[in-house]
């Protein structure tokens, strides 16, 4: 006869790898991040002062060769400073990080206010990776940062950009976070201003969770968390929840990883039929 | 609060999600995946009561959810699973590893959680979602299996 004891001793046999703590302490950064991130937001820096702070520290750090450009795409209104650390004599860590800067908004305060944030995210970015950096490398380990940002709308009314953030750490995490403006009035919208009342949160929502049920009906490898089953279930999108409008005039609700599915399921984005939501607009200059 | 414990259990924690998943890798996404839902979850309704039933729960669904999609490795439905107590292959060169490599992850999972994590078996029963006394069945079969004879101070019925 056996002991539990022996069977204990099988059991923890089982080796546990050594990144499992690095796992651990990383995924629950990553959601502090995202509370960190809303707090710079409100740090009145401007963008001038924080790029010399961040080239500055760039240049500290000799392992990485840095080139910074200015680009202008998309004819006036947008112009992207790319910021790009390239690793040269270390092939365990690499990190791209850009970010956009706006130029030519005939609102100076919401231009400056969105570059402030958009530079101080960046910084605060970098920040954390040349933390990370020495553990990493002392473990043998791979690390990488990819940050960037991707324009979906650009038309004389609106131009909508979504800014994505890629770790890597084993597995990798992305994020993503929209503005949307309205060019000709220079106004950030967001996405209770879109609509009359609230009504609309459980109008998206009940056509979400109607469109992931059926979804998950369909193809038995989807799964987004919309099932009771004791701990997280998504029940309806924030007020604010994440979005931004296409070139078509669509408005598209975005989710990020982990939100409200598992990791391999990745970023979520739904498009919203337009006539489930045309009577609770304001009006249909953005969405049609 | 959660972090330290997930720090302190990260070993237990890995082990039996390891026993569902037999891999490394889908191991470590899994317990991922449960550490997000844990955080969305407190953020939501505050600190569970009791931590660490709480959190094997989301951790056993987890790996239970993640495994019907990967059908990597099959979970055995308890019902297949009752012919291996009837065979008698176990009885020669019975050696305990390869008895626990043979016995399925939710009936080790019943041991590791009544004996190694001391929790009751009404706890259990809530995070498995099964009836008390299909899980004291169980949580027998599974000693009985595995040969392991209970000292006096071991209690399975509490």
């Amino acid at each position: 006869m056996h002991q539990l004891k022996d069977f204990e001793k099988i059991y923890n046999e089982n080796q546990v790898p050594d990144q499992l703590e690095f796992y651990i302490l990383k995924t629950m950064r990553r959601e502090k991040m995202k509370i960190k991130v809303n707090i710079i937001k409100k740090i009145g820096l401007s963008a001038a002062a924080l790029m010399i702070i961040f080239t500055g520290m760039v240049n500290i750090h000799p392992s990485f060769a840095t080139s910074m450009s200015k680009l202008p795409v998309l004819g006036q209104v947008v112009k992207v400073v790319a910021f790009r650390f390239d690793t040269i004599d270390h092939d365990q860590v690499h990190a791209k990080i850009e970010a956009p800067v706006i130029e030519g908004l005939n609102n100076p305060e919401l231009e400056d206010s969105l570059n402030e944030k958009y530079i101080s995210e960046a910084k605060g970015l970098y920040e954390d990776f040349m933390e990370e950096m020495g553990p990493i490398i002392e473990m043998d380990g791979h690390l990488g940062i990819d940050s960037g940002y991707e324009i979906y709308t650009d038309t004389d009314q609106i131009l909508s950009l979504g800014r994505y953030t890629v770790n890597t750490v084993g597995s990798s995490s992305t994020s993503f976070q929209y503005d949307t403006i309205d060019k000709k009035q220079g106004l950030l919208l967001s996405l209770p201003s879109l609509f009359k009342n609230n009504d609309y949160i459980k109008v998206i929502s009940d056509y979400l969770i109607e469109t992931m049920k059926s979804q998950m009906k369909k193809d038995e490898n989807l799964i987004y968390w919309v099932q009771e089953d004791g701990f997280y279930v998504f029940e309806s999108i924030d007020a604010n929840q994440s979005f931004y409008i296409t070139k078509e005039n669509k408005l598209v609700i975005a989710f990020d990883k982990y939100e409200i599915a598992p990791g391999y399921m990745g970023i979520l984005r739904f498009e919203i039929p337009t006539e489930l939501i045309e009577d609770l607009l304001v009006n249909n200059t953005y969405i049609k | 609060m959660l972090k330290n414990y997930l720090l302190e259990k990260k070993e237990a924690h890995y082990r039996m999600v390891y026993s569902y998943t037999k891999n490394s890798e889908d191991a470590l996404d899994i317990i991922q995946d449960s550490i997000e839902k844990a955080l969305r979850f407190i953020k939501k309704n505050g600190p569970p009561d009791h931590l660490n039933a709480w959190f094997y729960k989301i951790l056993i669904r987890t790996a239970i959810d993640h495994i019907r999609r990967h059908k990597r490795t099959t979970l055995m439905a308890p019902e297949d699973f009752e012919h291996i107590f009837t065979s008698e292959d176990h009885y020669c060169n019975f050696d305990l590893k390869s008895a626990m490599d043979k016995l399925p992850a939710h009936y080790k999972t019943l041991i590791v959680l009544r004996y190694f994590e001391d929790l009751k078996i009404k706890d259990i029963a809530e995070i498995l979602d099964e009836n008390i006394n299909t899980v004291k069945t169980r949580l027998y079969k599974a000693l009985d299996f595995l040969k392991i004879k209970l000292e006096e101070d071991d209690d399975a019925s509490a």
